[in-house]
């Protein structure tokens, strides 16, 4: 069963890709995210009067899972759709949420290995020091943001169930991202109902704990990764649920490829 | 004839543009989200004029998206549509029809800068104050053309791709980043500005932002204007080159349709 679950995982990762020439899918998943993040740095640095570039950097590294976790997977219903297999999957008797699992698996491995490609971009153009850091604990902390991201756009992905503005959708999400995780400027300067939209999204508590990690902030490092696991689970649970639901709906209805 | 087909052009392009969600992001959310995140990061930069930054950073932002995501693709869009061979071979001209759709586009995005002053207006308070209007009336026309010269140029390169998704993406934010929409060029490493200082856009913004500032030097300003009117000129024989090459290749390959 196990197999089955990679070997299913490794075809959707196929699926995403594969239309893809290796040249294409680098620019795209390397050269777009690092372009980005220098953008933003830049940014940060002008805005801030700065030099010191870190607190940036592990922001939008972070963020470069955005690419993969929130425009890939949350688009995966509606390219499911574009191939006509939506109704075959809806209706296989097979397990719903090993379905969305596995749609997450390789998104969050190439989204882990993005950040890292982030914080190397960053320690070389930017002289960010990572030198004093616990490799263990920065794997650990970036493996939980990357569960996290996933669970949301696994999340966002079944509203392609139910609308056709996924593009709207996932844009906007990303730069809610941006504004609420503390990526780009800290949380502290948002309202206080901002603030609290920053608590249950994912990033927020990994950037934070990262930069505990780096010496740059401070606070319990532990509760904020167990923090941000359980809100990765709540993400994976809710995507499953309203994955239920909007099944229901659209068996109801009969709106698989309609709205 | 050729006035009545540009103009049912700019109107049937605006209507379909509009219709797609994507569009309205890029028009309406973009520069709202866009404001935001600007505000929040200058807010603390000690910029005295910050707002231009921040209203005219974000409106430009938003505009170059709408040009990206809709000039550039549009292309794609007739491709897919199984339009693009009655387009390209119709007796009123590929490159008039190409052009109706970028100024109906280009237009249409303009709007994207009175969002983002709104924006700022209503949420933060931050009226943008213009010393110079009447130069500004000129950097904003020249900003227009410089806009719609660089559209033409993409257009025509993302006529032999069927990856137009994939290049929209990847030409966003270097554009953004080169063209100093958001922060001064004069912060690019040295290497990069000369490839800045070539794009006509670059010397639009700086026009702009001078005008906002209030033009002490009318000498400089029309220097730069002339500046920008060489480049748009070069950049616009280049499009036109551009077509003539893709014309020939096309006609002899035909693959108009099969890229």
């Amino acid at each position: 069963m196990i197999r089955r679950f990679f070997e299913q995982a490794w075809l959707y990762h196929k699926g995403r890709a594969a239309a893809f020439k290796l040249s294409e899918f680098l620019c795209f998943d390397a050269g777009y995210p690092v372009i980005t993040l220098i953008f933003y740095c830049l940014l940060a640095s002008y805005c801030f009067q700065t030099t010191n570039l870190t607190h940036w950097v592990i922001g939008n590294a972070f963020l470069m899972c955005t690419n993969t976790c929130i425009f890939g997977l949350g688009s995966i219903f509606n390219g499911e759709r574009y191939n006509g297999r939506l109704r075959s999957i809806i209706a296989s008797p097979c397990n719903k949420l090993a379905l969305i699992l596995a749609n997450g698996v390789f998104p969050a491995l190439f989204a882990a290995i993005s950040v890292i490609g982030g914080f190397l971009v960053g320690a070389l153009i930017f002289h960010v020091d990572f030198s004093g850091v616990n490799p263990a604990l920065m794997a650990l902390t970036i493996l939980c943001a990357m569960l996290a991201a996933t669970g949301l756009g696994l999340l966002l992905a079944v509203f392609g169930l139910i609308s056709d503005s996924m593009h709207l959708i996932l844009n906007c999400m990303s730069y809610v991202l941006m504004i609420f995780t503390g990526a780009e400027f800290p949380v502290s300067q948002l309202p206080l109902p901002g603030q609290w939209i920053s608590q249950i999204l994912p990033l927020t508590r990994s950037i934070k704990a990262m930069n505990i990690l780096l010496g740059n902030a401070s606070g319990d490092y532990l509760s904020l990764i167990l923090c941000e696991l359980f809100t990765a689970a709540c993400y994976f649970l809710s995507a499953w649920a309203l994955l239920r639901l909007a099944e229901q709906a659209c068996r109801k209805n009969g709106t698989f490829d309609l709205f | 004839m050729s006035h009545s087909v540009l103009l049912s052009t700019m109107i049937l392009q605006m209507k379909q543009s509009f219709a797609r969600p994507m569009f309205r992001f890029c028009l309406i959310a973009n520069p709202i989200l866009n404001t935001v995140l600007l505000y929040e990061m200058f807010r603390n930069s000690g910029e005295k004029d910050f707002a231009s930054y921040v209203i005219l950073g974000s409106g430009l932002m938003a505009i170059w998206g709408c040009i990206c995501f809709s000039s550039a693709g549009d292309i794609n869009r007739e491709r897919f549509s199984g339009t693009l061979s009655l387009v390209f071979a119709a007796p009123a001209g590929f490159p008039l029809i190409i052009l109706g759709k970028i100024l109906g586009n280009t237009l249409l995005s303009l709007s994207s800068l009175l969002i983002s002053l709104f924006t700022a207006v209503i949420v933060y308070r931050t009226p943008l104050t213009l010393a110079s209007p009447g130069y500004f009336a000129i950097a904003f026309i020249a900003m227009i053309g410089s806009f719609v010269v660089i559209s033409s140029v993409l257009a025509c390169l993302l006529t032999l791709s069927r990856r137009t998704t994939l290049y929209m993406n990847c030409i966003e934010i270097p554009f953004i980043l080169l063209c100093g929409l958001s922060f001064p060029v004069d912060i690019l490493p040295r290497f990069v500005q000369p490839v800045s200082r070539l794009l006509a856009p670059t010397w639009a913004v700086e026009l702009l932002r001078m005008a906002v500032a209030g033009v002490t030097d009318p000498q400089l300003f029309w220097k730069n204007l002339g500046i920008i009117l060489i480049l748009s000129v070069i950049e616009g024989l280049f499009a036109f080159w551009l077509f003539q090459r893709i014309d020939k290749r096309v006609r002899i390959l035909a693959s108009l349709e099969v890229c």
